[in-house]
């Protein structure tokens, strides 16, 4: 299992090597100031190995990875460096948001699911697909319109500190918040429909014809079958709040991975690309992995 | 809807009034009239909080680099210095170079270094470090066209005290040269070593992380008084997410962030809006050499077609003014008097027609979305010209591809230059024959002998004649339409005070802000 995750992986940055490639012009030019001339611009390219074939670039690429070397970027700063405070920023915001989508997304799924039917589900289920059909920067530009501008409640954008982390925790909370919404849209329906199926199962039956209070079933019969479906959709959300926190860290200048990315791509920047894309494959890996873990647990207690 | 473009309107009217009224007084400290502490003496002390734009991943701490970030260069300015930097009238004035003085053939400059100049770990600044660092930024990929005409090993020290720069021609204004990135550093700095290089500029490097910054007095910098105590820069990859910060108070000052950001704080009394004009020239590009536009009375046609005063509307929300097809508006020299071109449709049909022009052909017009405006100015181009029976179509590249595909060969596109506000510059750079960025392919002897004339010219009154008739021709028969120029728009809180007020590189000059609270 993990051997087959590794080598998607491998076929992922491969992949990204490549498209990059496909972009028009490389990171010699991209990088390039007004005035330069060919020949300037000649000589930076063969600096950069650049003149070298894709394949053979990606191969130098990734023999330094197993050593944590994850190459130099076009302007000749150490991957790692322009990566040591935006993942763990990054991170930091993810995990949050995550964990937020978690505890949401199971309050108002069990709330609705004890309510089967009722007006308190319709409501719950209604309101999660119109929010998780909102895309993040307009739950974000909300959120800064009447969190921050309107009311002065919370800052409006993240600012850092001498360590590149974010100046007072207040600025995580509308980053979070417009991560959160979304996914907590979509994680309400899946916890809500992994509810109901398991409902239907027999032994949920036999509880409740055995007397036992809604309470009771729904945590001790119910959750526990429904568990390996909502881990995994977790487990999704992970890629896609790593995705959004892309939109997210511009609107609200957050210290992440997000803004290294784009600019990376503007660049034409391989290395640096590579680079995020090797992190945050990890991540989402890690998270595959212990989703996967909760349905192996799961199947196994009911074995 | 209405209702606010007229508010806007009104609020961007008085304070071009307020600005022409400052422009008048000495230029050291004007500032709009009503704020707080306007008028009064600068106070000591405050730390002073700027929002400036950069992408993470694009930052860099070489002086002399390639800084493609605002948060970048306002951190390198303040901490380094260069010999000279852009000023009102004249628009060269003295930094680290306190005083120069060139040969009778224009060819040797001699600069002599400001007294008391001392980098911020105590040792003396020579001409040896002068040397050293105009020569490490001659040998950077763009060095040739950073300091054109000038060889490396023309770059030599005469004693402790002076630089002497010889260049490869007569050149009246080549201390403007020195004006951008000469940014001096210690004698025999290595590439490892220089994010931590000494300045000698009114700050010294507090911290540095990640494209934000803290800068602290220098208080025994030899060019004055400093009132700061302290700079702290932010770096902002979007404008929108700069306003909101100033638009929160997190920030006390957005610098360079645009006509979009200054509509959104328009209708807001406690932010205030400092325009910087002459800041940005975005001319359409028609190609002289071959193609469509090779006719002169085309590229005529077509500059009358334009209507200039609705693109300054339309295309920079009236933060900008008319311009003259004459690139360099910020000059002292910029010849007001050569007459304002404006539409005529009659004229540019029949100029057209003169010169058999195929109306039935669609053109394309490439742009990019570089900077803001500059795709809407094609747009809005495109359909104006439609009225003089030019069809037109308009074309965004991606970036890269237009300026490696488009860039100086294309046949009719945009293009954009904030760097600089002077006459010669753009002569020098993009339109005598053998300049290395024409972008037009223009050949024009006469107006290359003008320039020759000009930069041969010791005499200021004589160069100033040269440099109207130089402006002559371009306005006649280059291949650049110019229909206006936008401001540079800073946003800030109202205790900030003495703000640059100087177009391109000129804001970047915060030494002598200073907050009123």
């Amino acid at each position: 299992m993990l051997l087959k995750r590794a080598a998607l992986l491998a076929l992922l940055l491969a992949l990204v090597f490549c498209a990059v490639e496909l972009l028009p012009g490389d990171a010699a030019n991209a990088t390039s100031e007004r005035g330069e001339s060919a020949a300037d611009i000649d000589r930076r390219r063969a600096l950069l190995g650049l003149d070298r074939p894709v394949l053979e670039r990606f191969w130098d690429w990734m023999s330094g990875l197993p050593t944590g070397d994850l190459g130099t970027s076009a302007r000749g700063e150490p991957v790692t460096d322009l990566l040591s405070t935006a993942f763990p920023n990054t991170l930091l915001l993810g995990g949050i948001a995550l964990l937020l989508t978690a505890t949401l997304s199971l309050t108002l799924g069990c709330w609705a699911a004890l309510r089967p039917g009722g007006r308190t589900d319709r409501a719950v289920s209604g309101t999660a697909t119109a929010v998780l059909a909102l895309p993040e920067f307009v739950v974000a530009v909300a959120l800064v319109l009447v969190l921050s501008l309107w009311t002065g409640w919370l800052p409006a954008v993240t600012l850092t500190d001498v360590d590149g982390t974010p100046d007072s925790w207040t600025m995580l909370v509308l980053p979070a918040l417009a991560l959160t919404i979304p996914q907590t849209g979509w994680n309400v329906r899946i916890v809500r429909a992994a509810l109901a199926d398991e409902a239907r199962a027999p032994h949920v039956e036999t509880a409740v014809l055995d007397g036992l209070p809604p309470h009771r079933v729904l945590t001790h019969h119910v959750l526990p079958g429904a568990l390996p479906t909502i881990a995994a959709g977790l487990a999704t959300s992970t890629g896609m709040l790593l995705g959004g926190a892309v939109v997210v860290e511009t609107i609200f200048n957050y210290p992440g991975i997000g803004s290294v990315l784009a600019s990376a791509v503007t660049d034409r920047d391989s290395p640096v690309i590579a680079g995020v894309t090797a992190l945050a494959g990890a991540v989402i890996t890690v998270v595959l992995l212990l989703a996967d873990l909760v349905r192996d647990l799961m199947a196994g207690g009911r074995r | 809807m209405d209702l606010t473009r007229r508010q806007l309107l009104c609020t961007g009217g008085a304070l071009t009034a307020t600005a022409l009224l400052g422009g008048c007084g000495d230029g050291s400290d004007d500032d709009t009239a009503g704020s707080p502490g306007a008028g009064t003496k600068p106070r000591r002390g405050g730390t002073l909080r700027v929002g400036a734009l950069g992408r993470a991943g694009a930052i860099t701490r070489d002086p002399h680099g390639t800084q493609a970030n605002e948060s970048d260069y306002l951190i390198l300015s303040l901490v380094y210095d260069t010999l000279t930097v852009p000023g009102t009238k004249p628009n060269t004035v003295p930094r680290l170079a306190a005083a120069w003085q060139p040969s009778d053939d224009l060819k040797t400059w001699r600069f002599t270094l400001a007294k008391g100049a001392a980098f911020h770990d105590g040792t003396p600044v020579t001409a040896a470090d002068v040397v050293f660092s105009l020569r490490r930024l001659r040998a950077t990929p763009s060095g040739a066209s950073r300091l054109p005409g000038i060889q490396a090993k023309n770059i030599t020290a005469d004693g402790d005290g002076t630089v002497v720069l010889v260049s490869d021609y007569p050149n009246a204004e080549l201390p403007q040269l020195t004006r951008l990135t000469t940014f001096v550093i210690p004698e025999g700095t290595t590439d490892k070593d220089i994010a931590k290089a000494p300045g000698t500029g009114p700050f010294t490097l507090d911290w540095f992380r990640g494209g934000n910054a803290r800068l602290v007095r220098n208080d025994t910098w030899y060019g004055g008084d400093v009132h700061l105590d302290a700079i702290e820069v932010k770096i902002f990859e979007s404008p929108q997410a700069m306003a909101n910060a100033l638009l929160s108070g997190q920030i006390d000052l957005a610098s360079n962030v645009g006509a979009v950001a200054a509509r959104t704080a328009a209708n807001r009394g406690d932010i205030r809006t400092v325009r910087r004009p002459n800041d940005m020239a975005m001319p359409l590009v028609m190609r002289t050499a071959d193609g469509p536009f090779a006719d002169p009375r085309v590229r005529e046609a077509l500059r009358l077609a334009v209507d200039r005063e609705a693109m300054v509307k339309q295309v920079l929300s009236g933060y900008g003014s008319v311009a003259n097809d004459i690139l360099g508006t910020g000059d002292p020299a910029y010849a007001k008097d050569i007459p304002q071109r404006t539409r005529d449709l009659a004229r540019a049909k029949r100029l057209l027609k003169e010169a058999g022009f195929d109306t039935s052909r669609t053109y394309e017009l490439l742009t990019t979305e570089d900077i803001s405006g500059l795709a809407e100015s094609a747009t809005l181009f495109a359909s104006q010209v439609r009225e003089a029976g030019v069809r037109i179509k308009v074309v965004k590249q991606e970036s890269a591809v237009f300026w490696d595909k488009t860039w100086l060969k294309g046949d009719l596109y945009t293009t954009y230059w904030g760097t600089n506000d002077s006459v010669v510059f753009f002569a020098s750079k993009t339109m005598v024959s053998d300049s290395g960025q024409n972008e037009a392919g223009w050949q024009d002897e006469e107006f290359d002998t003008a320039y020759e004339k000009a930069m041969a010219t010791a005499d200021a009154t004589a160069r100033a004649r040269q440099l109207r008739e130089l402006q002559q021709i371009q306005h006649e028969r280059s291949g650049y339409l110019l229909w206006g120029m936008a401001d540079g728009i800073d946003l800030a809180a109202p205790a900030v005070q003495g703000l640059p007020k100087l177009p391109g590189y000129g804001r970047v000059q915060l030494e002598r802000a200073w907050l009123a609270r």
